[in-house]
């Protein structure tokens, strides 16, 4: 469940309570107020009561002290007195009529024996004033019957009105008894409520919390395989540790990515070390030699006697040799430097294949017998005329053809040239030999630049280790590309492929 | 002590050049060109002086260097290292592999004389 709904659901469970307590309260008002109302009018009904048992036993002793005085002297009532009888009599009956009106529901009964009661005094006393002064009139008037009747029903009605009363009064003590008691109940209801649910609410959030808290000092410690366990929730809790996971994981592969990045520019600049150690050694060996026969035709030259002159030929003819040796490994160094920052351009011409195979062959034959190899050729007469950069084209077979040389003795080198079956306008050359051949590793990196492929390589047959990565460049602007196939002892097959034009529509090989 | 110089060199040029220098300046040299050929020729004809390229067919400088050390009739002949690798990380492998000497190609021929007379009126 998410953070939110749990928030709510407890919020709303607080307020449900809360709402209860309220109503509670409102309900418990409005009970004792109905109870409050009912008690006063008892309480007013007893006054009246009161009020009009005083009445009524004043009126009887009036009565019943005219009625001697009537007997005994015969006087007359005047006007005065008899409308003060009246009056009397309209107050008792207004005093009854207030009680009906607050008896209407629970003293009804009572009251309505009460009003016949007192109805049939008040009638026998008004019947008592009228007829006062008549002489022939035979006053009842200390009949008791009526008056005790009226007296007695006035008293039941009293006691009930009080009885009444009581009741109210404990249905009030009761409703506050009540209404306290559910107050209270909702009160602790709720603390303790709350306390579960903020509890319940604090644990699992900092649960979750903590989990998140180890998994961030974890990942900032630098530990990236770190995950999250799954925290139990749909929620926001749950959402954040997915999150956290994911943001690992991006994190992760990142860097990998930049530790990755960094291996192969340290690789890189690392092989450039190493390529320029090799260059300097590269130069200093031709150097070695040009400056050592100099030196020595010099001090030749200042010996007395005459000096041999073939032999002086012969020595600067060495330092000839060495100084263009020197001039081609710059060249292919400036050549390499060109390709790498792209400014190399394709210098397309006309040209045979077969003249440029032929001369590469006739080039590499003073190797070829330094190392007492076999050149093997295929017809060349073939081939189909290019449009494309002559020079290059030179410069990969001289190289291939020297590289099979260097590594190779007393075996054969065989070039192989054709026009592939279906491309028509492309050509296919392969170099193979009997040398020392390559492991698989070694045939992976032989094509890059500033890599040779052992360093010991290098040692026992020298180079720069630039020719094949100059190869495999110019194969790719002249449109075409170079792969190797190779066994350790088994010896190595260079196969170049090149289109006729390298903007030609048919290039699709 | 002999006054023979080994000359290990396996360029022709360079070989060519140094004999005649060497020869020139009245030393007695014999030459290989590779490790194993100056090792067989340390044992037979025990030269004052070994000059040796460091990078050699067969066998390499450094390995030739470290197997002459470990052999006792040869262990005690000075070897200068002739290298065209010029670092200072260079000229410690060969101090490590046994060498006592070391020069840089191009050489710089009296420099080496000297270091070949020192060597030999050390003995």
């Amino acid at each position: 469940m998410s953070l939110r709904r749990r928030l709510t659901l407890s919020l709303v469970t607080i307020l449900i309570l809360f709402a209860i307590n309220v109503g509670t309260h409102f309900w418990g008002s409005v009970a004792r107020n109905e109870s409050m109302i009912a008690y006063r009018k008892s309480v007013t009904a007893a006054q009246l009561s009161t009020e009009i048992e005083q009445l009524i036993n004043d009126q009887r002793q009036t009565i019943l002290i005219l009625s001697t005085i009537r007997e005994n002297t015969g006087d007359q009532l005047d006007q005065e007195e008899y409308a003060q009888a009246q009056a009397k009599l309209t107050e008792t009956r207004d005093l009854i009529a207030r009680m009906g009106k607050l008896s209407r529901n629970v003293t009804r009964e009572h009251f309505a024996r009460l009003e016949e009661a007192t109805e049939t005094l008040l009638d026998e006393w008004q019947g008592f004033y009228d007829n006062y002064n008549d002489p022939e009139y035979h006053a009842e008037a200390d009949d008791p019957l009526a008056y005790l009747e009226a007296s007695q029903k006035l008293k039941e009605l009293e006691q009930h009105q009080a009885f009444i009363a009581v009741q109210r009064a404990n249905i009030i003590d009761r409703t506050i008894a009540l209404t306290d008691r559910i107050t209270l109940l909702g009160f602790v209801a709720s603390i303790v409520l709350t306390a579960i649910l903020g509890f319940i609410l604090v644990r699992y959030t900092n649960q979750s919390l903590k989990r998140l808290k180890r998994g961030t000092q974890r990942l900032g410690s630098g530990d990236l395989s770190y995950r999250i366990d799954i925290i139990d929730d749909t929620g926001e809790l749950g959402d954040l540790a997915r999150a956290f996971n994911d943001m690992s994981e991006k994190l992760r592969n990142a860097m990998h990515d930049v530790s990755q990045a960094r291996d192969a520019a340290d690789e890189a600049n690392a092989a450039k070390s190493s390529f320029l150690a090799n260059v300097s050694h590269e130069l200093r060996t031709p150097l070695n030699a040009i400056i050592g026969y100099s030196e020595m035709l010099h001090d030749e030259l200042s010996d007395p006697g005459e000096v041999d002159r073939g032999q002086f030929q012969l020595d600067l003819e060495k330092i000839i040799r060495s100084g263009r040796q020197l001039l081609s490994l710059i060249n292919d160094i400036l050549d390499l430097s060109k390709i790498e920052t792209g400014k190399m351009s394709l210098h397309r011409e006309e040209f045979m294949p077969a003249e440029l195979l032929e001369e590469a062959c006739e080039v590499i034959e003073p190797q070829l017998r330094a190392r007492n190899n076999t050149l093997e050729k295929s017809d060349f007469t073939t081939l189909p005329v290019f449009n494309n950069d002559a020079s290059k084209f030179r410069q990969v077979f001289t190289n291939l053809l020297s590289n099979a040389c260097k590594f190779t003795e007393n075996g054969t080198i065989s070039v192989t040239a054709r026009e592939p079956d279906g491309h028509p306008g492309w050509l296919e050359v392969t170099v193979r030999d009997t040398g020392i051949g390559m492991d698989a590793d070694q045939q992976k990196r032989v094509f890059e630049a500033f890599v040779q492929a052992e360093a010991s390589t290098s040692a026992n047959y020298g180079g720069t280790g630039l020719g094949l990565a100059i190869s495999r460049d110019f194969c790719e602007l002249m449109g075409g590309a170079i792969r190797v196939k190779s066994a350790p002892g088994k010896g190595s097959t260079f196969t170049v492929t090149l289109p006729s034009d390298p903007e030609s529509t048919h290039a699709d090989a | 002590m002999s006054k023979t110089i080994l000359l290990v060199e396996d360029n022709e040029l360079n070989r060519d050049m140094l004999v005649r220098r060497l020869s020139r300046a009245g030393l007695d040299v014999i030459t290989a060109g590779n490790g194993e050929e100056a090792l067989e020729q340390m044992r037979s004809a025990q030269p004052g002086v070994v000059l040796m390229d460091m990078n050699l067919p067969v066998m390499d400088g450094w390995t030739a260097c470290r197997k002459a050390r470990e052999e006792d009739a040869i262990a005690e002949i000075p070897i200068v290292a002739l290298t065209a690798h010029a670092s200072a990380e260079d000229r410690k492998t060969a101090m490590d592999a046994g060498c006592c000497e070391y020069a840089t190609k191009p050489i710089d021929f009296p420099e080496l004389l000297a270091k070949i007379k020192k060597l030999q009126g050390d003995d």
